[in-house]
């Protein structure tokens, strides 16, 4: 009977899951409004550095930067996702099925995770070949990648319950942004701490790298399960 | 009625004792010593006092006293979630607005410190990030409140929110603790234990806001709580 029930649950988590991604691979609205935000981040980059002079290493805040458009396009993702749940009645219907609450947050989480993991795969080239061409890289290839995917299960799981209620306000996107950014200074603080130590190196580099990380971890977990337990509140009211 | 008296006198005896507190930090506490001066030969002629320690007297207990109540927004948050009760709204709202006067007072008074201690009137610093971090969070669950207009939506996305913030205010405390900033260096003094007068005075300054926030709370769930009887009462004449 239990095993039952988790294998009915898995199923709804695949379906809701998939409706998301088919969704994205026919629209392509979330990439490509997530991807040229994130290109416009760049832009903006190059202004604000403009007059920085030739002595200025932008390898020193790299990972600030990189950290920055992610914050600003996952944001713009997260509203999105849950926008078009709420514009096409698609989350009521979703409430009214017999589905429990805890797998619609799963599945709507790992969904926002999945394309902003995509949205930053696509922009790290992208930055590195803008701003990064004569820096070289100093950590090991794994560190970057699992100080990304650490960072953003937190911002993609607090920020789908936040997403979830800035929805049904009125200012919708803004109060989105005010919930969003002092919640998550803690995780940002060290995922660009860990960053930072991956892509510049040098003494104790390493052992930054794993206190960032597991000060993520504990972010992740602490928060993403006071999400998980709230959720269902949220979704109801 | 007669609570009312309790917590009106609670509001002037705090008073009295935050007031006592100041009086004490200037009149009869010794000053905490600072760097060394020395003279030409690097011998140790004697500690420098520092003077704007005497701040530590009113920052610390309001800085305490706002997390306090901080736990109340996230506490009747809890409760409301588990009842529906709209007087637990009220309360954790009310709770957030007493937060929202203190943490403001802790980061004044903060930067007041900063600014005579450390010659910058602001630094990222672990406590005063902590509590800038805190103020936005408390300014958050206003705006969040203000853009929603279903009475039972609102009150459960405030408590949610006011419990998720409660959590997170920690979290970022140590995180900015343990997460070199190379912007600032971290300066932390070690705290070298206080003297029976240092401490009386804290004490009293302490327990004294303390009673302030709660009769504060107090006199303001009671302003509430008949606004909402009275809107009540109205509704029942009406219909």
């Amino acid at each position: 009977m239990a095993s039952e029930a988790r294998g009915l649950g898995v199923r709804q988590f695949k379906a809701i899951l998939r409706k998301d991604i088919v969704m994205e691979l026919r629209t392509k609205e979330m990439i490509t409004s997530m991807g040229i935000y994130a290109l416009l981040t760049m832009v903006i980059y190059q202004v604000a550095l403009s007059q920085s002079g030739t002595a200025f290493d932008p390898r020193n805040i790299a990972a600030g930067l990189l950290w920055l458009a992610f914050v600003f396009t996952s944001m713009l993702g997260l509203n999105r996702s849950l926008v078009h749940e709420k514009d096409q009645g698609c989350l009521e219907a979703l409430l009214l099925s017999p589905v429990d609450r805890p797998v619609i947050f799963f599945s709507k989480a790992v969904g926002n995770l999945v394309f902003l993991l995509i949205v930053q795969v696509l922009t790290i080239p992208v930055f590195a070949f803008l701003f990064l061409q004569e820096g070289s890289y100093a950590g090991e290839w794994w560190m970057i990648p699992l100080a990304l995917l650490a960072g953003s299960v937190g911002i993609s799981g607090v920020g789908t319950l936040l997403a979830t209620m800035s929805v049904n306000t009125k200012g919708k996107d803004f109060v989105l942004a005010v919930l969003f950014v002092p919640l998550m200074y803690p995780l940002l603080l060290a995922a660009v701490s860990a960053t930072s130590a991956a892509v510049l190196g040098g003494d104790g580099s390493v052992q930054q790298f794993w206190t960032g990380m597991g000060m993520m971890a504990g972010f992740d977990a602490i928060m993403l399960l006071a999400s998980f337990a709230l959720y269902e509140f949220i979704v109801g009211a | 009625m007669n609570r009312h008296i309790v917590v009106l006198s609670l509001l002037v005896l705090g008073g009295v004792m935050t007031t006592t507190a100041f009086i004490m930090a200037f009149f009869f506490t010794p000053p905490v010593l600072g760097p060394a001066v020395t003279n030409e030969a690097g011998r140790i002629l004697g500690y420098q006092p520092l003077f704007s320690q005497k701040i530590f007297y009113f920052h610390v207990p309001v800085a305490l006293a706002s997390f306090l109540v901080f736990f109340f927004t996230a506490y009747y948050g809890v409760r409301f979630l588990m009842t529906k009760e709209k007087q637990y709204d009220t309360r954790a709202r009310i709770a957030t607005e007493v937060t929202l006067l203190f943490v403001i007072l802790t980061m004044a008074t903060g930067i007041l410190w900063t600014r005579f201690e450390w010659g910058r009137w602001w630094v990222w610093e672990p406590r005063l990030t902590t509590y800038f971090i805190m103020t936005l969070l408390v300014i958050a669950y206003f705006v969040l409140r203000n853009s929603i207009e279903d009475e039972e939506r609102r009150a459960t996305y405030a408590a949610v929110f006011g419990i998720i913030a409660f959590i997170d205010a920690p979290i970022s405390f140590a995180i900015t603790r343990i997460i070199p900033s190379s912007v600032h260096p971290v300066v932390l003094r070690s705290g070298g234990g206080l003297t029976g007068s240092q401490l009386a005075a804290f004490l009293i300054g302490l327990f004294g806001m303390l009673m302030i926030g709660y009769a504060l709370y107090q006199t303001r769930v009671r302003e509430e709580l008949a606004h909402d009887r009275l809107e009540a009462v109205k509704a029942a004449l009406e219909g």
